[in-house]
């Protein structure tokens, strides 16, 4: 019978710059991708290991996400500065009509995907809590000071696309259609593409909630929990970043 | 007990699991083998049609009837199209790649191994859907692989412009998420798998290419995505992201206004030019590793082919505008584009100096795999020295739209390009199919394909600089252009014996496959993990392979040790 605190992994924050803590000084010439369980058959599949790829494969996802929307803010700011050529006249002319923005609506749905984050933070925290249990092959009690965290996160985010989606309604209401000039098409390709990144947020975190349904072992639902908090937290930056262009770039 | 129970958990899995739905690296690497092969055939077709098409504009193709204009420049898109997404980006990446970065860096599988399959479905449904515009009504799109708007965004501006355009930007789209897909689970494998004691600096450069060209896939192919979504506005939404106002289409004036399709042309660049790298990264790390097995020595300049491979990458992104002189662009811009571009002259000549240095004075085993990768370093020679040229502002004016610029690409990123694949595929097939390529046919597919590569494209050089323009279908009333007949028969002839000497490829790939002689474990003697003994038993999926390096990827002829050469998990000395 082994001891349980053998079999316990303790989880370890990965430093910058790969290796990891779990390296062997003795062994540092060597490096490589090990992470100190060496010799156990099950390495592949071991916690730590699939914790920390999933981790690599969302910053690496991230990378990708923040290209797009970094080409997409190029495009605004220049189509903004320089305006359209005018072939008759010879020269640049601005054409970007200011949009109205309904402030009201854009802050709730900001606070709103704010909370969104903070409770998945809370639901990330709860599931921690619980992965020794799981790690000695128990099923995690429930406990009753637990919310459930990750269904409200779920409604938050709901929540934030239907407000976004109350945000072109009333465009649309002052006439502000996506092909009506530069500054609308902008402010939707830029909104739309964030709530398009966003649902795939929703959707992984509906896959994660509903663990058992679609046979996750806990351990799964966690790491699914985590690296989707990690993009949803980024999201909800990238939303801030957005909101600030919008803002003070033409409007 | 976990371990027992997962061990042999692939092969308890259904047929149709083991080798269709197969989340294992060497199914999905075959996979991706055979998707390329199949696209290349469909270009090289296309290739055949244009060139014949050429020389003679009124001949009946056999079944196809006479080529028109308008099928001319679908299948140059198609042609294009096909051969950088499908087979240059595709089979030296992610199909290799996925094969044989887990084996070579020790461990037993990608490190998700599902988002590498639905990678692969993902890229087989891009082909499906592309191959799709050749029956639907108009044909393929013929807006080049460019697809530059405002030809590319107007529904109306031709026979392909429709649906067959639809289709095309569907299809790139969805290779965009496929490529995204397979680079993420690269870039996790390299930093989290490697095997104990594979330090960085102690992976085969195939491995560090294919690790740079993840990061560069990942930059790139985001940036392509968010165009063709732009394009695709253009065109359904009524957005003018690409469109300018005042253009008038078979006389009727375009609704959009005020869009700029610069725009589209810096985008489409900004990835294209990485795009050139992620093609032809990964053939310079095959070419590097095989150069060394072959002349028994270790690669000449390890650290210098390390950072030649990543200053490449890093450059790549800074020379997008040298597609652009001709479209417009500021002077001091101009300058700026082909400095940078002059640039990767340096880390490239590091590469080609230490291939040959690497060569020099070794004991070179003259098989098939070694010389087409000597092949490699003659056309990339050969195609690089025009680089220097085109990257002037003032000579790309005059041979932008003429026959040098594709003679330039054509031999440094096509023909240098497959001459890596092939020679990957001679090397690497033993590991793959467990049997030997006749070797035989292999020289005499090669001499034929090299002579072939040059008599086509060196030809072309001369009439670009005579001043052929490119991309028309028939030219043969410009009395200038006529007088050119003679070298434009020469190269078809040319074209049509090396494409049939293909054919000797695919006998002896289909021959070998099923009859050839069983390879031995390590047939070539190669120190790398792929060809460890115990790297062969995880064949079944997930085993327990857990080498321990213990030295670098190329030490052959080691001083003072028996066997000339050392396997990287050999017993530390």
């Amino acid at each position: 019978m082994p001891i349980i605190s053998d079999r316990v992994e303790i989880e370890r924050k990965p430093k910058l710059g790969g290796g990891g803590p779990g390296k062997i000084p003795h062994r540092r010439g060597f490096g490589g991708g090990d992470d100190g369980d060496r010799g156990r058959p099950e390495d592949f599949r071991s916690r730590n290991q699939r914790m920390r790829r999933y981790r690599i494969g969302m910053a690496v996802c991230l990378v990708s996400v923040t290209v797009v929307f970094v080409a997409l803010t190029f495009l605004y700011v220049f189509r903004l500065g320089k305006g359209r050529y005018d072939e008759d006249a010879h020269q640049w002319v601005r054409d970007w009509i200011a949009l109205k923005l309904p402030y009201l609506q854009l802050w709730a749905n900001s606070l709103v995907l704010l909370l969104s984050s903070a409770t998945l933070e809370l639901a990330r925290r709860a599931m921690e809590k619980k992965e020794e249990f799981a790690a000695m092959g128990i099923v995690p009690p429930r406990m009753r000071r637990d919310l459930p965290w990750l269904a409200i996160t779920l409604l938050l985010g709901f929540g934030f696309l239907a407000g976004q989606i109350i945000v072109w309604n009333s465009l649309r209401h002052q006439g502000a259609y996506l092909v009506s000039n530069p500054s609308r098409s902008y402010f939707y390709l830029l909104t739309g593409t964030h709530a398009v990144h966003l649902a795939g947020g929703l959707l992984a975190l509906l896959v994660a909630a509903g663990g058992r349904l679609f046979a996750l072992k806990f351990e799964s639902q966690k790491i699914a929990v985590e690296v989707t908090s990690w993009y949803w937290h980024y999201l909800a930056f990238l939303w801030f970043g957005i909101f600030a262009l919008v803002h003070f770039a033409g409007s | 007990m976990p371990s027992s129970t997962t061990l042999n958990a692939e092969s308890r899995r259904s047929f149709l699991r083991r080798n269709l739905f197969s989340t294992d690296h060497k199914m999905i690497g075959r996979q991706y083998f055979f998707l390329s092969l199949a696209a290349v055939l469909v270009g090289a077709w296309l290739s055949l049609l244009m060139r014949i098409h050429l020389v003679w504009p009124h001949a009946a193709i056999p079944f196809l009837g006479e080529i028109k204009p308008e099928n001319y420049l679908a299948h140059l898109t198609m042609h294009g199209t096909l051969m950088v997404f499908f087979v240059l980006s595709t089979v030296p990446q992610a199909g290799f790649g996925t094969f044989f970065l887990p084996l070579q860096l020790g461990t037993q599988n990608m490190a998700f191994p599902r988002l590498s399959a639905a990678g692969f479905w993902t890229a087989l449904t891009s082909f499906l859907v592309l191959m799709a515009a050749f029956v639907v009504p108009g044909g393929a799109s013929g807006a080049g692989w460019t697809q530059y708007p405002p030809l590319s965004a107007l529904a109306s501006a031709g026979p392909g412009q429709g649906l067959g355009t639809d289709l095309w930007l569907l299809s790139i789209g969805l290779f965009c998420l496929s490529s995204l897909m397979s680079a993420v689970g690269f870039v996790a494998t390299t930093v989290r798998h490697r095997a104990p004691g594979m330090t960085w600096m102690r992976m085969p450069l195939t491995c560090w290419s294919w690790f740079v060209t993840s990061i560069l896939i990942l930059l790139a192919f985001g940036i392509l995505l968010a165009a063709v979504i732009l394009l695709m506005l253009d065109r359904h939404a009524g957005t003018s992201f690409f469109l300018p106002g005042g253009l008038l289409i078979s006389g009727k004036a375009i609704a959009n206004s005020g869009g700029s399709p610069l725009l589209w042309q810096h985008l489409f660049w900004f990835f294209g030019h990485p795009e050139v790298y992620i093609a032809i990264l990964p053939a310079m790390g095959v070419t590097s590793h095989l150069l060394s097995v072959f002349a028994r020595k270790p690669v000449f300049g390890y650290k210098a082919m390390v950072g030649a491979t990543l200053a490449i990458g890093a450059l790549g992104f800074m020379v997008w505008g040298h597609h652009m002189f001709v479209s417009g662009m500021n002077p001091y811009a101009g300058f700026a584009f082909s400095t940078l571009t002059t640039a990767i002259a340096v880390p490239s000549a590091i590469k080609t100096f230490n291939w040959v240095a690497t060569l020099y004075g070794g004991r070179i085993r003259y098989a098939t795999p070694l010389l087409f990768s000597a092949g490699f370093v003659s056309l990339f020679i050969t195609g690089g020295l025009t680089g220097p040229i085109l990257a002037q502002p003032a000579l790309d004016t005059y041979l932008h739209d003429t026959y040098f610029v594709v003679a330039h690409f054509h031999l440094i990123m096509a023909m240098a390009g497959l001459f890596a694949v092939f020679s990957a595929t001679y090397f690497w097939f033993p590991r793959m199919f467990g049997r030997m390529m006749n070797e035989r046919l292999g020289r005499l597919h090669f001499w034929i394909t090299l002579f072939g590569a040059y008599a086509i494209f060196v030809p072309m050089h001369l009439l670009g600089i005579a001043g052929h323009p490119r991309r028309y279908s028939d030219l043969s009333g410009v009395q200038y252009v006529a007088a050119m007949a003679p070298l434009q028969k020469f190269i078809t002839l040319a074209a049509i014996v090396t494409i049939a000497g293909q054919l000797i490829f695919l006998v002896n790939l289909f021959w070998s496959m099923r009859r050839g002689p069983a390879a031995e474990t390590n047939p070539w003697e190669c120190g790398t993990l792929e060809w460890t003994p115990a790297s062969y038993a995880t064949n079944e999926g997930p085993g327990e392979w857990r080498p321990q390096v213990n030295h670098g990827p190329y030490e052959y002829n080691v001083p003072g040790v028996e066997q000339d050469f050392i396997m990287q998990d050999a017993p530390a000395s």
